[in-house]
């Protein structure tokens, strides 16, 4: 098991270099001048002049990604030319709340999908399978920017029932920062209100986020279930009189969950793809907002830093997903 | 194994069972999201970082119109320059050494009293960062010519006589060094500390825990502001800062309350609705913000007199403003705001008139202007309004013959490009915003040939004339002499018509009804908080 841990944490780091590789050269082809950036609008040409000799700016590519390279193994990421603030820093207090975000619609997704799934694969050719396939083609195919704002229409705007926008509401203090997660910190700190006002901010969001992989884990469980289904040991417990609960849910379910893990690996990428749209219609300070606002401004440490997180996070999640099904089918780690 | 493994009664059960525990669970959860009576919360959009001596936009104009003060500061519409922390000022008559008397009394939000040590090191700190709001005063002011001459009296030595210092007094605001020094790393000035922090003595104090960059910030009242609070009896107590992204989530939190004010940039086809809610409506202010469409003067067929005038006849402004803004702005045919003095009201601007535009292409074609060439017209994508102004102007351009093609842009691209006149767009679309109330903000730094490389000086336009006239117009230092040279200024540029000015904007921002006393200033654009009381 260590081996197989080892052996893939090793295989990322080339993967990563060659992440930051790319993206370094291509930020470079963008037209776009970090000098200008820092120095503001209303910046004269003396002042970005002397900004670009400062920062290193006017020095062959290949000596600004040497020290740049050298900055990020010490985990200096830099310094935003937007907010001026250094990006590991404006990294480190946005990163929790997408964070929270994702693993919440993730697990919305999965805690969801799956159950559904496997009703779909029960129910094949009823009508709980039709509707099921349905909703999971309307889950991929409907835009997350009008789902959101069908639910804030709904659940803010109609029955006032959930908060429009927003970590936590403007009133409400903010308990002191520990984790970095409004929910830990506000429980560490006693703060039962703010922990049930930030529950109630995640919800919109979160489910919006979900939609997509939610009908994706249905379809992909639906699809395993039904293949399980058909499988021997299926007749042959069945006629050995096991229990249809313990039948269905455990030795069906654990045979039939393999593609889907995969997917889950997948979708965790498109979750962070996606949380920059559901992040910008629900004001959620995370880093896809982040992100955003530096690819307008131009924030060259800031896309660099961003992108080489988000590679990093995405393959310490697959290295996960791949012990996972190590643990669901030890043949694989065996093999591996 | 075929057909339904689960009955279909258990399968409907747990889905009606799913529904309502979650309409139970949302329903147990039904409450107001309104703010309280005293707590503001605005959607205006954040500066990039809370340092007012390295960001100087007009988010950062509203942040630091309540979290700082400064010597002279912007008041009223049209803008005054009004005396502030500074009770009055004298100047030589060479324009070259200007004294502030300060107010006594006044104190920092740690307590501190303000001095005028406290002017000079807010002076020399914004010189030594060399950031935008220091624009205006590199040239002209050295470190070491800013002195206090008394406790209350600080004097500064320009090196030239530049008539726009005192309009630009307003943009620097004063920090209280006693906060900053314990902050400073590596000799930055505090750079990093005040990005994040609050060193004022503005009527409202920045609580540091309550700041994320442009997410959210929340300030509290100071009671022990220079000013006093007698004017205003019910004070705004907590300003919460929550930018809205989205125009959709902004005018639905204007609409149910979450949300007491939008920022000032509304989509005019939102006014009707917001105006028909029972809880907010549109307030429409005119402002100094000119929107331009750029022409690279050095790039044929621009290089041409004739071809510059085609282009200026063939945008159709009023279709523009009535169509596409709903009437939300006003013509304004000068480079400069029409409500600002220094124009010449007697010359007459560009119409729209594509027969006048047919004649002048067939002059340039004449002239060996290469008016078949395809030409670019770069917009900023995110912008929807400079894109249907961009097709509106494509579609007009089509008919007399000109091919021209719409490229959508982001603002640091726009800008570095502008950099250079080999790679400033053939034509590109911006605003010019009021960063000071004074001609130099806009004509002075868009046709002095001295500015060449700065975006706002992007259409490369070059008239020695011009030139004598603004660089006089900068050293002369009464109003009442400087009017004339700018209005005849402004004459030659638009004989040369080097760009095509459309508009002047007017400001729409959703406000809550309950929000009473609001003063408005085309500098801050009315998020001075002090004056407003809030109803209920």
């Amino acid at each position: 098991m260590l081996r197989f841990v080892l052996r893939r944490c090793i295989l990322v780091l080339p993967s990563l270099f060659g992440l930051l590789v790319v993206t370094f050269l291509l930020i470079r082809v963008v037209p776009s001048d970090p000098a200008m950036a820092l120095a503001g609008d209303a910046a004269t040409p003396e002042q970005i002049e002397r900004l670009r000799q400062q920062y290193g700016f006017d020095r062959p590519i290949w000596e600004q990604f040497v020290v740049y390279v050298g900055k990020v193994a010490t985990l200096d990421l830099g310094e935003s030319a937007f907010s001026r603030r250094p990006v590991a820093v404006d990294i480190a207090q946005r990163l929790p709340a997408t964070l929270a975000l994702t693993f919440c619609a993730l697990a919305i997704s999965v805690f969801v999908g799956v159950p559904l799934g496997v009703i779909a694969g029960l129910t094949h050719n009823a009508w709980p399978d039709y509707l099921l396939r349905v909703f999971s083609v309307l889950g991929i195919a409907v835009a997350a920017f009008w789902f959101a704002i069908m639910l804030q229409l709904l659940f803010s705007m109609e029955l006032g029932w959930l908060p429009l926008r927003g970590e936590l509401s403007p009133t409400m203090q903010r308990p002191p920062r520990v984790t970095g997660f409004m929910v830990a910190d506000a429980l560490i700190a006693g703060r039962f209100d703010v922990v049930t006002d930030a529950l109630r901010h995640l919800v919109l969001p979160a489910f919006t986020l979900s939609l997509g992989g939610l009908a994706t884990i249905v379809r992909f469980t639906r699809a395993g279930v039904l293949d399980t289904l058909q499988q021997d040991f299926v007749f042959y417990e069945r006629a050995m009189g096991y229990r249809r609960h313990r039948l269905i849910w455990i030795y069906v379910l654990r045979n039939s969950v393999t593609a889907t893990v995969t997917q889950i690996g997948l979708l965790f990428g498109g979750l962070i793809a996606g949380g920059v749209v559901v992040e910008a219609i629900f004001d959620w300070p995370g880093i896809g907002s982040y992100t955003v606002q530096a690819i307008l401004t131009g924030d060259r440490q800031v896309m660099l830093a961003v992108t080489l997180l988000v590679g990093t996070v995405y393959a310490v999640v697959n290295i996960l997903i791949d012990l996972v099904h190590g643990l669901l089918d030890p043949r694989l780690m065996e093999r591996a | 194994m075929s057909g339904p493994v689960l009955g279909r009664r258990k399968a409907g059960a747990l889905a009606a069972g799913a529904v309502i525990a979650g309409t139970v669970a949302a329903g147990s959860l039904r409450t107001a999201s309104a703010a309280d009576a005293s707590t503001f919360v605005s959607g205006f959009g954040l500066p990039a970082n809370l340092d007012p001596h390295q960001v100087y936009d007009v988010p950062m104009q509203a942040m630091m119109l309540n979290a700082y003060d400064n010597l002279y500061r912007y008041q009223n519409d049209p803008p005054q320059i009004v005396p502030w922390l500074a009770e009055s000022h004298t100047v030589t008559p060479d324009g070259l050494v200007w004294e502030f008397k300060l107010r006594s009394g006044i104190k920092f939000h740690d307590g501190s009293p303000m001095t005028s040590e406290d002017v000079v090191y807010s002076f020399r700190r914004m010189l030594a960062l060399g950031l935008a709001p220091a624009g205006a005063f590199l040239k002209i002011l050295k470190p070491e010519s800013v002195t206090a001459v008394d406790p209350l009296t600080v004097r500064f030595k320009l090196e030239t006589a530049y008539a726009p210092f005192f309009a630009a007094i307003p943009s620097i605001s004063i920090v209280n060094p006693r906060m900053i020094e314990p902050n400073v790393k590596n000799s930055d000035w505090g750079k990093s500390w005040l990005a994040s922090n609050g060193a004022g003595s503005g009527s409202y104090r920045i609580i540091p825990a309550g700041y994320r960059p442009l997410e959210y910030l929340d300030m509290e009242i100071f009671d022990d502001h220079f000013m006093g609070w007698s004017h205003n009896p019910k004070p705004v107590r907590k300003l919460a800062c929550r930018p809205t992204r989205e125009t959709s989530t902004r005018v639905l939190a204007l609409l149910n309350g979450s949300l007491d004010c939008t920022d000032n940039n509304l989509p005019a086809d939102q006014v009707a609705q917001i105006n028909a809610s029972k809880i907010a409506y549109v307030q429409k202010d005119m402002v100094m913000r000119i929107f331009i469409i750029r022409m690279n003067n050095t790039k044929p067929p621009f290089d041409n007199l004739n071809a510059r005038l085609c282009f200026a006849h063939a945008f159709n402004y009023m279709g523009f403003i009535n169509d596409i803004l709903g009437g939300y702005a006003t013509r304004d045919p000068y480079p400069m705001p029409d409500n600002l003095w220094g124009i010449p009201k007697d010359a007459k601007g560009y119409d729209y008139d594509l027969k006048k535009a047919k004649e002048y292409y067939a002059k340039a074609v004449a002239q060996g202007a290469p008016m078949k060439r395809p030409v670019e017209l770069h917009v900023q994508s995110e912008n929807e309004q400079s894109v249907q102004g961009a097709q509106l102007f494509q579609s007009d351009l089509a008919q007399i013959g000109i091919n021209m093609k719409v490229v959508g842009n982001i603002w640091p691209n726009l800008t570095a490009a502008a950099a250079k006149p080999d790679t400033t767009p053939d034509m590109w679309v911006h605003w010019v915003s009021t960063y000071f109330v004074d001609p130099e903000n806009w004509v002075g730094q868009m046709y002095d040939s001295q500015f060449h490389g700065t975006w706002k000086a992007s259409a490369y336009y070059k008239n020695p004339e011009v030139d004598t006239l603004l660089r006089k117009a900068r050293t002369t230092i009464k109003q009442e002499d400087r009017e004339p040279l700018y209005q005849e200024a402004i004459r030659k540029i638009m004989a040369d018509s080097p760009d095509i000015w459309v508009y002047n904007s007017m400001q729409l921002q959703g406000l809550n009804k309950r929000i009473k006393g609001r003063r408005f200033c085309t500098v801050g654009q009315g998020a001075e908080m002090r004056w407003i009381t809030l109803d209920g």
